[in-house]
């Protein structure tokens, strides 16, 4: 597609001349081919391109362009992009939401927030947090799937009973955990109990409070990756299998050598998307133990919430803003670039 | 080949029982939270003090009834049925509108528009909390219903979903409709709609569940118990029930209650569901 940014000649030619593309953008090309004309820089075509330039230029139809895009441009303008920018300046003011006065102040935010303990506990918390729940959540799905792969009568039950948590308020479900690991009366005591374990204090600890938050996001996540593996295990080529039954390879080697190379771009997205997710936690950590005890549940992002919503300080807060953009974008982009470069069809 | 077929069967068995086994009990663990969340709620206090007790002795309905007839859970789901269904319902119609564009018209700076909006996928809603927060304030829209669906218009995962499904419509269709003197609207509600029908409903009902269980951003923008939505509510309701040691029956009864609609309505599409979570959103990988 042609943007305003991309090199005009190039791209002018390659359209023109091109016959597989399609729909040319008539108007942009004209106008381009135009200038490029005045310029000398392109010779005079035969083929008179400049017909239907004229329903282009009309200024009806840009107001009915206009109307198509108006409706989400302008929402999205006013409520991601601006805020996105704005994120930014605050990150560089001494603001309190208080008072309207403040002051630019550089980079002392990024300085003070950076050097302090309570992020250097948060960021490995988050990683901590962000990589077992991630390997809980991407190793249990695969094992569901390659459970629930081949067709049996029941098995789209089960399907069901697995996913089912993934549209669950985390609220509603984060309460019943709460009570589940309540350490006197609770479920998971009793289940401990019942293995000859010993009793845990779950979310009064700070030994294993982050232990819980980690269960129940996997207990909740786990059913979601479990599809896409599912759909990701149909798609390996049967003959590599018959192929290696023929070699009478163990069942293990087959798995190892030609199922998991075959569904590696689903794990890894699963992986990106289980750690973008990971980073964006909230709902559970906010009931289950507002990130306590003594800060050991307490990820980058409800720093952030603490930060902002209940000290107000509006430009630390917006540093660690900047700071979970700047992580969760290049997620994104490693995510593209690898996907692009070895997925296969 | 059939013989063979029929004893492979048979010797995989034995494993079947085993597999089938496991399934049960894991599936047991995974709906456990439900099944322990709606019988709790049945229970007196001194049975949910004492986990030997599996069922109530006499259930006790009126836990039930008291959140129902007299707690502000009703008013709380109402209000998030409300705020997602106007929400998700301009989430689709301007989804649809700039997936159009995008796919079928031709102008100036279409790539630019869609990388812009590319980029706005990847920017963590957190990130823009406190400027739209601010915002919000200066609108004097805080704590109340139209900010709370303002502030949430956009669907980029919408345009994304509906854009794929609007490039799988052959183009000679497309270019049919616009032979016949079909306006862009008409085209786009006359011939793309119905043809990419199922994605607007996948969509509409992932969009719902989503705006239905949304907790961080809308407890950050209200505050009057009128307008909290189900999340937010059910932890007013939680933290009020505390204050002479948590109730646990009435907050069971209360999580069953929010979390029930959404379990019967999984229930009743979870095939279908299931299937366009996994085509849709999806890499294809």
């Amino acid at each position: 597609m042609l943007s305003g940014k991309s090199a005009p000649g190039r791209i002018l030619f390659m359209n023109l001349t091109n016959p597989a593309i399609k729909r040319t953008d008539t108007a942009q090309t004209d106008e381009r081919y135009t200038k490029l004309r005045h310029m000398s820089i392109v010779p005079a075509l035969t083929v008179p391109v400049g017909k239907q330039s004229g329903r282009y230029k009309n200024p009806k139809r840009i107001l009915i362009v206009l109307a198509f895009i108006a409706p989400v441009l302008a929402p999205l303008l006013l409520f991601w992009i601006f805020p996105t920018f704005s994120a930014g300046y605050i990150s560089l003011t001494d603001w309190d939401y208080m008072t309207p006065a403040y002051s630019m102040t550089g980079a002392a935010n990024y300085t003070k927030l950076l050097t302090s303990s309570e992020f250097a506990q948060a960021l490995k918390n988050t990683l901590v947090f962000c990589f077992s729940s991630a390997v809980l959540t991407v190793g249990g799905g695969l094992a569901l799937a390659s459970l629930l792969r081949r067709a049996f009568a029941g098995n789209g039950f089960f399907k069901a009973l697995f996913f089912s948590p993934w549209i669950t308020p985390t609220v509603a479900v984060s309460l019943v955990w709460m009570w589940i690991f309540d350490p006197q009366s609770g479920a998971a005591n009793a289940v401990l109990k019942f293995l000859h374990l010993p009793a845990l204090q779950w979310i009064g600890s700070s030994q294993t409070a982050m232990l819980a938050v980690v269960i129940v996001t996997v207990w909740k996540s786990v059913g979601y990756a479990m599809i896409f593996y599912i759909n990701a295990l149909d798609r390996v080529p049967k003959t590599l299998y018959e192929a290696s039954s023929l070699d009478c390879a163990s069942p293990w080697k087959k798995f190892t050598k030609i199922t998991l190379p075959c569904i590696s771009p689903t794990t890894f997205f699963l992986c990106v998307i289980s750690v973008i997710n990971g980073i964006q936690a909230y709902d559970q950590i906010q009931i289950l133990t507002q990130g306590g005890p003594s800060g050991s549940t307490r990820t980058l992002l409800y720093l952030y919430y603490q930060l902002g919503f209940e000290q107000f300080d509006m430009g630390r807060a917006s540093a660690l803003a900047v700071v979970l953009l700047i992580i969760t974008v290049a997620l994104s982009c490693a995510q593209n670039l690898i996907a692009k470069r070895f997925v296969h069809y | 080949m059939e013989s063979r077929a029929v004893k492979q069967k048979f010797k995989h068995a034995p494993l079947s029982v085993l597999k089938l086994a496991v399934l049960a009990s894991l599936g047991f663990a995974m709906i456990f939270p439900f099944l322990w969340m709606a019988v709790s709620a049945l229970k007196t206090r001194q049975e949910l003090l004492d986990f030997s007790v599996i069922l109530p002795a006499v259930p006790q309905w009126g836990n039930y009834a008291q959140v129902l007839l007299d707690s502000p859970i009703p008013r709380y789901i109402a209000n998030s049925v409300f705020v997602s269904a106007v929400t998700v319902a301009y989430q689709l119609f301007s989804g649809a509108l700039l997936a159009y564009a995008v796919v079928f018209m031709n102008f100036r700076g279409k790539g630019a528009l869609f990388a812009v909006v590319l980029g706005c996928y990847m920017v963590p809603g957190a990130a823009t909390y406190i400027p739209c927060y601010i915002l919000l304030a200066k609108m004097g829209l805080l704590d109340t219903y139209s900010g709370l669906i303002i502030s949430n218009l956009v669907s980029i995962f919408g345009v994304f979903l509906l854009r794929q499904a609007f490039m799988q419509i052959p183009a000679e269709l497309y270019e049919a409709a616009r032979m016949d003197n079909a306006g862009h609207w008409k085209t786009l509600w006359r011939v793309v709609f119905p043809l990419t029908r199922p994605t607007f409903i996948s969509f509409a009902l992932i969009a719902l569940i989503a705006c239905y269980n949304n907790y961080m951003w809308p407890s950050l923008i209200t505050n009057s118990p009128d307008l909290s939505l189900v999340s937010q509510g059910l932890r007013h309701f939680f933290i009020e029930s505390g204050a002479y040691g948590t109730n646990w029956a009435l907050v069971m009864a209360a999580s069953t209650l929010v979390t029930a609609p959404l379990l019967l309505l999984f229930a009743l599409i979870q095939k279908w569901f299931i299937a366009s979570i996994g085509a849709d959103t999806g890499v294809k990988g």
